[in-house]
């Protein structure tokens, strides 16, 4: 039985970049309030810049929010919590001058697993994953979809209770997403593993979430909250029921304001961000 | 574009014939103007005697005393400019602001010729090896402490924030993250670094000093030893070339890129 | 979403101070005020701490230009190292420009020579310039030689490569509208060159700089090395900070001017 308690709860975050005033100042997110519940696959989708991916940086602790508070399995967040949650970023962040088995095996280096115990689990997640065979290959020499999947891996092998995954399958061509986003489903209904993952596909969001978070267009906030009532492993079939049209048009539905009014929005030109100086994160592109 | 292939093939043996033909040229014109058009022997050494003198320089080994004297100084020299300029250049890296103060800085003074500094430091350290160090070591701070600075300033931020996203501490952040992403920057500046502290060192035991490679030349020009003057150039600009090929390599192995 | 990783804390901390801020927003003023801080302890160490023979202080260097330009010999000296360099960068143009134009423009010509021209250009000059002396002896003319030597070969290889690269489109639309072989010189190769060849000019100044100081400072009996030689045995360490100083302020400002001209010339290419 899943606890009471959720695995992340997000309170009245809002979050600006830089100061009201000056050029790149931005509100990436304004009151959002959220809770994940334990072993469930929560989607955020929301038109470009309404601020997912910050609300996902500040989940997993990469940064505080200018107000709110975010809770892990009732522990107020105060930084990166490696023990608790692991990220899947869009671009692989996997180490180039490192093969997939050494990037692995670092993963766990920085996350305190026993020297003894990091080479047998990284085989495990690699095998998870299916890279079992290119573990002595570095990440130039592979595809994007399995790059990606050893990025997988590595989050996977760090044992945490939650992953947050950044559009990981964004950069994909659309073949290697489905397979991908299908053995991601498997994955799920096999772990207990609570899942935070952000897309721009409708598609993939209707076929991999148990709920949908859908966002506004800046300053973001959640807009609706959609449930998908079916079963972990989905089917690639569910994807021709007429259960999966209707959630993919009702979260249409909802986004298509929102992207209307993101686009015309980034229409407004926009100061180069990292040129102010030290310590800038991107305005709110997410 | 087949065509295109059998031309280049021809061309290319045709430019070797050319480059070959020039070389033919050069030596025929030397031996000529030295033996019938009567140039002075004391400026232009026969090539006969050049290469016996070349012969007997390497086979007897005259050379090497001069050639300890100059690697030790580009040993030290290197050895400092390489820490500080490591190290100097890591600590500016670490901040944007301190990148844009010096990193201009520090190119606008290597765009002077610091030969300059040379009669400086010759007051300073006196003709013995100290001063060819301190020069040596000056100018080729400069590449390194550049190229440090713009290895680690342009380490992608993405592998950075997945790092700390594990749980890397700051000394693993340097380690496995920072150092190995600079890498291949930091090891070009510090071939450049060499290959001028090299340079320098020779070049100053050319103007100032009484030992060395550099000085061994000199002091055979003033003796108008000339045909031995010539052997031991072309000993030092192969002693040159050979220490460049190395840090070459070595370069070439220790980048993953 | 990106984190900065090794930067932490911004500088924020440290310069609270509405003093403060004003050096954050201008790292120029910044760059000056670490010049001029080195300039004090240069100034503070010389006075008090270190040997006078050995070390001067740069208010000392400053107030005593007047009597080094008034040293016999000095002023002079100084005129025919310019005219050496200005001689040297004029021939390495020419020179440079000439052969690279004459390598450029045939592809056979540029896979033969060009090989030869890179492997001269790398060759450790420094070591044949008692060759020079001996064959030119110590006045003007060896300097002038050892400066071409050092500044041609980037001239040549700039506009070798600027040639290069035209576009054959260029050719193929001129000599369609009926160009001469002068016409393509004079309005398709020229001004694509000219990129290349101000470029290559940059290099070449500092090539001649180089050449040229290091055969000043070579010979001892005559021109700038006499003095610096000079002063160094007398211990004058005023004049001798002095007059490499004058040297180094003339070599930022003609590397600074050469620069300039680049900028202005080479606009219209990326």
């Amino acid at each position: 039985m899943a606890s009471a308690q959720p695995a992340i709860r997000v309170n009245g975050v809002s979050h600006q970049f830089g100061e009201p005033g000056e050029a790149r100042h931005v509100q990436a997110l304004l009151d959002t309030s959220l809770d994940v519940a334990r072993g469930e696959l929560l989607c955020l989708i929301g038109p470009s810049g309404c601020g997912k991916s910050t609300l996902l940086g500040i989940m997993g602790g990469l940064f505080a929010p200018t107000t709110g508070t975010v809770a892990i399995a009732g522990t107020p967040v105060r930084g990166p919590m490696p023990r608790d949650l692991a990220f899947v970023f869009q671009e692989s962040a996997l180490f180039p001058w490192n093969t997939v088995l050494e990037n692995v095996v670092l993963g766990m280096t920085f996350q305190g697993v026993a020297k003894a115990e990091r080479g047998p689990r990284a085989r495990r997640a690699l095998e998870a994953v299916g890279l079992l065979d290119f573990a002595e290959h570095y990440p130039a020499q592979l595809s994007g979809g399995m790059r990606q999947r050893a990025a997988l891996a590595r989050a996977l092998s760090l044992e945490t209770d939650i992953l947050l995954m950044d559009e990981p399958f964004g950069a994909l061509d659309e073949q290697t997403r489905m397979v991908l986003g299908e053995d991601l489903s498997v994955l799920l209904s096999r772990s207990n593993k609570t899942i935070v993952f952000v897309t721009h596909s409708l598609g993939e969001a209707v076929f991999l979430a148990d709920r949908v978070a859908v966002f506004s267009a800046r300053p973001g906030t959640i807009k609706q909250i959609i449930p998908v009532d079916e079963p972990h492993p989905r089917k690639p079939s569910f994807m021709t029921a007429p259960k999966f049209h209707a959630l993919r048009d009702q979260l249409y539905g909802l986004l298509h304001d929102e992207i209307r009014k993101a686009i015309s929005e980034s229409a407004q030109p926009r100061r180069r961000y990292g040129q102010a100086g030290a310590a800038e994160t991107d305005g709110g592109h997410a | 574009m087949n065509g295109d292939w059998r031309k280049n093939a021809s061309h290319r043996l045709s430019s070797r014939l050319v480059q070959a033909a020039f070389l033919a040229i050069v030596l025929l014109v030397w031996f000529l103007a030295t033996t019938k058009w009567g140039v002075s022997r004391i400026l232009l050494p026969n090539p006969v005697n050049v290469w016996h003198q070349l012969v007997d320089i390497v086979a007897s080994g005259a050379f090497i005393p001069d050639l300890r004297v100059t690697l030790g100084e580009l040993a030290v020299a290197f050895a400092i400019s390489m820490s500080l300029g490591v190290t100097i250049g890591h600590l500016i890296s670490r901040s944007r602001y301190w990148i844009r103060v010096f990193e201009p800085l520090f190119a606008a003074i290597y765009a002077i010729p610091i030969i300059l500094f040379l009669p400086l430091y010759v007051l300073l350290l006196g003709l013995g090896p100290a001063s060819k160090i301190a020069l040596g070591a000056t100018i080729s701070f400069f590449p390194i402490v550049l190229s440090t600075i713009v290895g680690f300033g342009h380490v992608d931020r993405r592998l950075l924030t997945a790092a700390r996203s594990m749980g890397a501490n700051n000394i693993q952040m340097f380690w496995y993250v920072l150092l190995p992403a600079a890498l291949p920057v930091i090891l070009a500046g510090l071939r450049l670094g060499f290959t001028v502290a090299l340079l320098s060192v020779i070049a100053s035991e050319t103007i100032a000093s009484f030992a060395g490679l550099g000085h061994h030349i000199v002091d055979l020009a003033e003796n108008m030893d000339t045909a031995r003057m010539f052997a031991y150039i072309v000993v030092v600009i192969a002693i040159v070339a050979f220490l460049n090929a190395v840090v070459s390599k070595i370069e070439g192995r220790a980048r993953w890129r | 979403m990106a984190m900065t990783g090794a930067q932490t804390a911004r500088p924020a901390a440290g310069s609270a101070t509405i003093f403060g801020r004003w050096f954050m927003r201008h790292p120029g003023a910044a760059r000056a005020g670490v010049v001029i801080v080195l300039v004090v302890v240069w100034e503070i160490a010389a006075r008090f701490f270190l040997d006078r023979d050995f070390i001067s202080p740069p208010s000392t260097v400053a107030a005593s230009l007047g009597e080094l330009f008034r040293t016999p010999g000095v002023p002079s000296a100084l005129w025919l190292t310019l005219y050496e360099i200005a001689i040297g960068f004029i021939l390495s143009a020419i020179i440079g420009a000439a052969i690279g134009l004459a390598v450029g423009l045939s592809r056979f010509a540029h896979q033969s020579f060009m090989p030869i021209i890179l492997l001269l250009y790398g060759l450790p000059q420094i070591t044949i310039l008692p060759i020079f002396i001996l064959v030119f002896g110590i006045g003007a003319p060896s300097k002038i030689a050892f400066g071409v030597t050092h500044g041609m070969f980037p001239i040549m290889i700039a506009v070798a490569a600027g040639v290069q690269k035209i576009e054959p489109v260029y050719f193929n639309s001129a000599r369609s509208m009926g160009a001469s072989r002068w016409h393509l010189l004079r309005y398709v190769i020229f001004p694509h060159m000219i990129p290349s060849f101000f470029t290559g000019l940059r290099l070449g100044m500092s090539g001649v700089l180089l050449g040229v100081l290091l055969a000043e400072l070579y010979v001892s009996t005559a021109g700038i090395g006499y003095f610096t030689s000079i002063f160094t045995q007398n211990f004058d360490a005023t004049k001798l900070i002095g007059l490499v100083s004058v040297l180094a302020a003339i070599a930022i400002a003609l590397n600074e001017a050469v620069r300039r001209i680049e900028l202005h010339y080479a606009r219209w290419r990326d």
